[in-house]
């Protein structure tokens, strides 16, 4: 043992909850002012709606890649398995004609490719960005073999309805989302697979020695996160009413800043999803103002790799006092 | 452990695996060779050997820099974009200004600024340089397709023109660039201080940091090398297209990274050599060749570049767990 | 620990006497790494109510024993029986499926996972849901079992706030919790107060009367033979004996671990030449938990820093070296105020042999003639302009000069003894000329001869008027090799002992928590 440990006895205890709401809140109702100053068909209701329905595919990832980095590990293959779903999606339905089949085919993918990322990270041990890089091109290649680099069209009408549809009052992706964050909330917090997740990040060694099959756990996790880019595919196949080769790339990073906005940790195994939920929210937001008030979306992106440095550097101020 | 039973003289390792690999690697580079020549009549011609040299020189200048940034234990996952923004910055310079040289110089000066971005991000915001550098991809790219709005920019002067396709006694003008860097780097690495120094942070950086080296500015001057290089490999591009749009580089980080791998620096760093770095882009342009020889679609690339990487980082996961399991 | 009551007389444990099978045995146990023998035909019975120490110098095999008996490794030769049945451990959870609990000195907690959650980490209640887990019942259990060993540590504190005590009172939690029947123990009191010792050694008595065996490793003589039925030594990964207290002395017992007659160290003469004030510290805080230290260190002196794990002793190394921030006070090296980093340091002539050779001290992947040149590239090469052959040159003189016994300097230095990786380590700080030497635990992991070879090396050094502040667990260290000795005691300087008060009760009366 370090004498490290002294200055985590000296820290003060009690800030606990406070002490990490601010962070993205802060920054959230920021953005929620500004936006609402400058454009102002942004506090409209069908507008706030509007940015949770756009939100929904997004928290789907982002969920998932919470659990991923909390083990200390990274998928930037979520985009491309995404577009991967989509295109399976598409393709079976147009094929067979039927919609729940073409679900299925693309949900099984996704759990594929992400079990496929976890295996070889778990078991040969390899750093989690190239291996998931690795499987990013692979899921390109995929795409661009199934459909030869084409859009995929003439879908179902049905299908238009899952992203456009109402239940209950409420917007569809909206309540998928509900259900996604609830049983995902369940997952982390009320399982012990979900016990296990800041272990791996935490100390990997003791969860082994504690009898945990730390790589069959691990390997789950990657596969949810491929499960959930299924499910989010049937949500952006329906926004399109169609299949592009191209359409979910660079969606990971919006995931991955979403989670490192929302405050969780890229080591030690520390997070929350609470946290994602809020920083999901916030890329909603941010890219919905700037929308309106006409910028593109190269420039989007732009902003939210400020707003994820902006984040992580008064996180590290905050961290710094404490 | 006893001190009689750790003196127990052994055969140095560390030596005989340097040069091992790279025999391997260059029996390797021969086996291709020999089965490319029975596959394919084009193979064995001088110009499609100068042409495979000429591409695997382009890998090269993006490699050496990313090496470089291997070596310290760190990754650049931003190079594609670097030499995207840079060539389109380069080419409106030169389009401008027509002065080649004005417009090589900011497409270098470009990368390093990115490169110097990737640096601050790591070492003064701690940020794991995998997700740095990866949200500085997308950042890149957002203010290149901005800066571009669509537009491509094409046609420069002959003598920027030269440096990209032009030759010298026969022989392509940019594989006497990759000469040169290769020399110079090897020079930078293996004699310098600058080089030990990289190579110590890579094998361990507390220890390197506690024995007085400035980590931060050595992690600072690589991610600003690898930017330049991508800058260079970008005017290099940007000669032999004769054009520039936004999405140029998109597709390049992956092979650069694979190169590095296959030619058997360790991702985990502390490990390799740019020489090394020479063989794997060899390796690679010479497998993407031979599929282009053999009318295999440009639409499998992107998978078989994804499986050659993953089998890399393997098999040097492999060997290296068999030679200090001690560990 | 000085402070403790002898408990009452131990009975030679019952079911030895009534001529049963041990509850385990080991016979024949070796373990063979890469050039390491570490477990070489090991043999001992563990009986049920009884506290099994076990002895021997750092590198003896204990912790490889430690992790045979729990299943983290797997014996190459050797059989184990548990009540007369043979057994095999493959994995931990055969081990825990036997009743083999481990307290690693390292600790197996998750920093964010709450306490209770750690305490039974891999064991979950399922809750009423299937695939559920009953956090209130976790949490319930979890309070009942520290309750046991007096602890009121809150179960939902994530274990990340947690001081080294407390953290060790859940390892101990946890392991009760698993119905341990043989408790593997490593230096647990190392971090404990008085008080948690006491609640440990009462803890430990009434499992063994409940029939549990515990296995109980420590260093500290006091402790051995205050709770040990028997003591069993360990040497060079070989058991070379096991004796019962009443019939071993102290002496006995270190002539057995250390394998010849050594009279342990020999205490340095007075020492009259303190120079120039090498390092002066004024004041200093930091966010690390130090508070107001102030001390000095003369060249031609050997400074001690002590005081419990957890003290803020490595801390103040740190904090001096320029490794950590500060938030206020002065540092002073050869009269010159500093205020940088590592590097600055370095420039001054100050040189860092950190606590972790292998994580801190040591490029373990290169070259010992690498690692020997790393601190002095600037000075030997100031055009920047690499030599090998003069690079060369200046490792193959310090392996010279310090006896480092590896076959070349293009050894990677990885399979290197701990002695001579040690010695690389100061070689390193040599070749760059240092001149103010901090040494943090410079003995650790090392064996008896290297110990020995290693203070002669400091000795030289002052000699030649060199400084050194020297940090150590190890209190008869201190009292042997420094001149004076400052003792820390939660974050802060405790107090200043000279040379004729630098004795092993004094530093202990100042350094322990008086709760």
């Amino acid at each position: 043992m370090s004498d490290r440990t002294m200055g985590e006895r000296a820290a003060g205890q009690g800030l606990s909850f406070l002490g990490r709401v601010p962070g993205v809140a802060f920054v959230l109702v920021a953005l929620f002012a500004i936006f609402a100053t400058l454009s102002p068909g942004f506090t409209t209701v069908p507008n706030l709606s509007n940015i949770l329905v756009q939100s929904s595919i997004l928290l789907l990832l982002a969920l998932p890649m919470t659990l991923i980095i909390m083990t200390e590990g990274l998928d930037l293959s979520i985009g491309a398995v995404l577009t991967l779903a989509s295109v399976v999606l598409a393709t079976v339905a147009l094929s067979t004609g039927s919609l729940s089949i073409a679900v299925l085919a693309a949900v099984a993918v996704g759990s594929a490719m992400g079990l496929l990322n976890g295996w070889i990270i778990a078991w040969p041990g390899i750093p989690p960005f190239v291996a998931t890089l690795g499987t990013l091109s692979i899921a390109q290649g995929l795409c661009l073999l199934l459909t030869d680099g084409q859009s995929v069209v003439g879908l179902p009408d049905e299908l238009h309805t899952v992203y456009a549809g109402y239940l209950l009052g409420l917007p569809i992706p909206i309540i998928i989302g509900a259900v996604a964050y609830a049983l995902m909330h369940l997952l982390l917090y009320h399982t012990r697979l979900g016990t296990y997740v800041p272990a791996l990040g935490g100390n990997r060694e003791a969860l082994r020695h504690a009898g945990v099959n730390d790589r069959l756990v691990l390997t789950v996790i990657y596969g949810i996160g491929g499960l959930m880019a299924g499910i989010a595919a049937l949500l952006l196949t329906s926004r399109m009413s169609s299949a592009h080769p191209t359409a979910g790339i660079g969606m990971e990073f919006d995931a991955i800043a979403a989670v490192a906005v929302g405050g969780t940790q890229f080591e030690r195994g520390e997070g929350w999803l609470l946290g994602t939920l809020l920083g999901v929210i916030t890329i909603g937001v941010l890219r919905n103002g700037l929308n309106l008030l006409g910028m593109p979306s190269s420039i989007q992106v732009v902003c939210v790799g400020l707003l994820v440095i902006l984040a992580l550097f008064l996180d590290g101020m905050r961290r710094v006092e404490e | 452990m006893s001190q009689a039973e750790a003196t127990v003289p052994r055969r140095s390792l560390a030596l005989s695996n340097d040069v091992l690999s790279v025999f391997y690697r260059l029996l390797a580079v021969g086996i291709i060779c020999v089965v490319l020549s029975f596959i394919s009549d084009a193979f064995l011609t001088t110009n499609n050997l100068l042409n495979v040299l000429r591409q695997a020189s382009l890998v090269f200048f993006m490699a050496s820099g990313l090496t470089l940034v291997i070596l310290t234990g760190k990754i650049d996952l931003s190079i594609g974009a670097t030499v995207g923004l840079s060539a389109c910055v380069a080419a409106t310079v030169i389009k401008a200004t027509d002065s080649a040289m004005l417009g090589a110089l900011v497409g270098i000066g470009v990368g390093a600024i990115v490169g110097l971005g990737n640096g601050l991000l790591v070492t003064k915001l701690r940020i794991p340089s995998f997700i740095a550098t990866y949200g500085m991809l997308w950042v890149v790219h957002g203010i290149t397709y901005y800066y571009m709005s669509g537009q491509s920019v094409y046609g420069f002067p002959a003598e920027f023109r030269a440096i990209g396709s032009g030759y010298f006694l026969g022989i392509p003008i940019p594989i006497y660039l990759m000469i040169l860097f290769l020399l110079a780097g090897n020079f930078f690495t293996k004699r310098t201080t600058y080089g030990q120094q990289i190579y110590a942070i890579g094998a361990n950086t507390v220890a390197a940091r506690l024995s007085g080296i400035p980590v931060n500015s050595r992690l600072n001057l690589v991610f600003i090398l690898s930017g330049a290089m991508a800058g260079l490999a970008s005017l290099i591009y940007l000669a032999r297209l004769n054009s520039a749009e936004g999405d140029i580089g998109e597709t390049l980080t992956l092979p650069t990274i694979a190169a590095v791998v296959i030619g058997g620096t360790s991702l985990f760093g502390g490990v390799g050599s740019l020489f090394g770095t020479f063989i794997g882009g060899l390796i690679l342009t010479l497998i993407l060749n031979g599929m282009n020889l053999l009318g295999v679609s440009a639409n499998w690339q992107p998978l078989i570049t994804g499986l050659i990487v993953l089998l890399a980082v393997w098999l040097d996961m492999k060997t290296r767990s068999k030679t200090d399991a001690s560990s | 620990m000085v402070t403790l009551t002898p408990s009452a007389p131990t009975e030679s444990p019952v079911h030895q006497a009534a001529g049963g099978a041990p509850l385990l045995e080991l016979r024949g146990i070796s373990k063979t790494f890469p050039g390491v023998r570490a477990l070489d035909d090991v043999s001992f019975p563990i009986w049920a109510g009884e506290i099994h120490m076990l002895c021997g110098e750092n590198g003896a095999g204990k912790s490889s024993l430690m992790k045979v008996l729990c299943g983290a490794y797997v014996a190459d030769a050797g059989e184990m029986f548990h009540n007369g049945g043979k057994i095999e451990i493959k994995s931990t959870l055969d081990a825990r499926k036997l009743g083999i609990a481990v307290i690693f000195q390292e600790f197996s907690l998750i920093p964010y996972l709450s306490v209770a959650q750690n305490i039974f980490l891999g064991r979950e209640f399922p809750g009423r849901i299937p695939g559920t887990i009953d956090r209130q019942k976790i949490r319930s259990e979890a309070a009942r079992f520290l309750a046991m060993i007096g602890s009121d540590i809150d179960v939902d504190t994530p274990v990340h706030k947690l001081g080294v005590a407390q953290q060790q009172m859940v390892e101990i939690a946890k392991a009760l919790s698993q119905n341990a029947r043989v408790l593997v123990m490593d230096e647990p009191t190392s971090a404990l107060s008085d008080t948690e010792t006491e609640h440990l050694f009462g803890m430990m008595r009434r499992l063994k009367a409940n029939g549990v065996a515990i296995v109980y490793i420590s260093h500290r003589m006091a402790e051995v033979f205050l709770l040990g039925d028997r003591i069993t030594i360990l040497r060079d990964g070989k058991k070379v004996d096991t004796v019962l207290p009443n019939e071993t002395s102290v002496s006995d017992l270190v002539q057995k671990m250390v394998g010849r007659k050594v009279d342990t160290i020999h205490r340095r003469g007075d020492n009259m030449k303190a120079g120039e004030l090498a390092l002066e510290v004024k004041g200093l805080n930091a966010p690390s938990g130090i508070a107001d230290i102030n001390l000095n260190v003369r060249a031609g002196e050997i400074v001690g820093l002590c005081g419990l794990v957890g003290s803020g002793r490595t801390e103040v190394a740190r904090a001096i070296f320029g490794a950590d921030r500060i938030s206020s006070g002065q540092v002073t090296f050869f009269g010159k105020p500093f205020s940088g980093g590592p590097d600055e340091a370095t420039r001054l002539g100050v040189g860092l042999i950190p606590e972790s050779r292998k994580a801190q001290g040591l490029a373990l992947i290169r070259s010992v003639g690498d690692n020997i040149v790393l601190a002095a590239l600037d000075r030997l090469f100031p055009s920047r302009l690499f030599q090998p052959r003069t690079a060369r040159k200046a490792a193959d003189d310090m392996i010279q000069k310090l006896r480092i016994a590896t076959p070349s300097a293009r050894r990677a230095a990885q399979f290197l003894s701990g002695g001579n990786q040690q010695k690389v380590v100061v070689g390193k700080w040599l070749t760059a000329d240092a001149r103010l030497f901090i040494f943090d635990e410079p003995t650790r992991g090392i064996d008896v001869g290297a110990k020995a070879e290693v203070f002669a090396l400091m000795y030289d050094l002052v000699e030649k008027g060199a400084a050194i502040l020297m940090i150590s667990s190890e209190l008869s260290e201190i009292v042997n090799v420094c001149d004076r000795a400052y003792v820390m005691r939660e974050g802060r300087i405790a107090g200043e002992l000279p040379r004729d008060r630098l004795a092993e009760e004094n530093i202990l009366q100042l350094g322990m928590h008086h709760e």
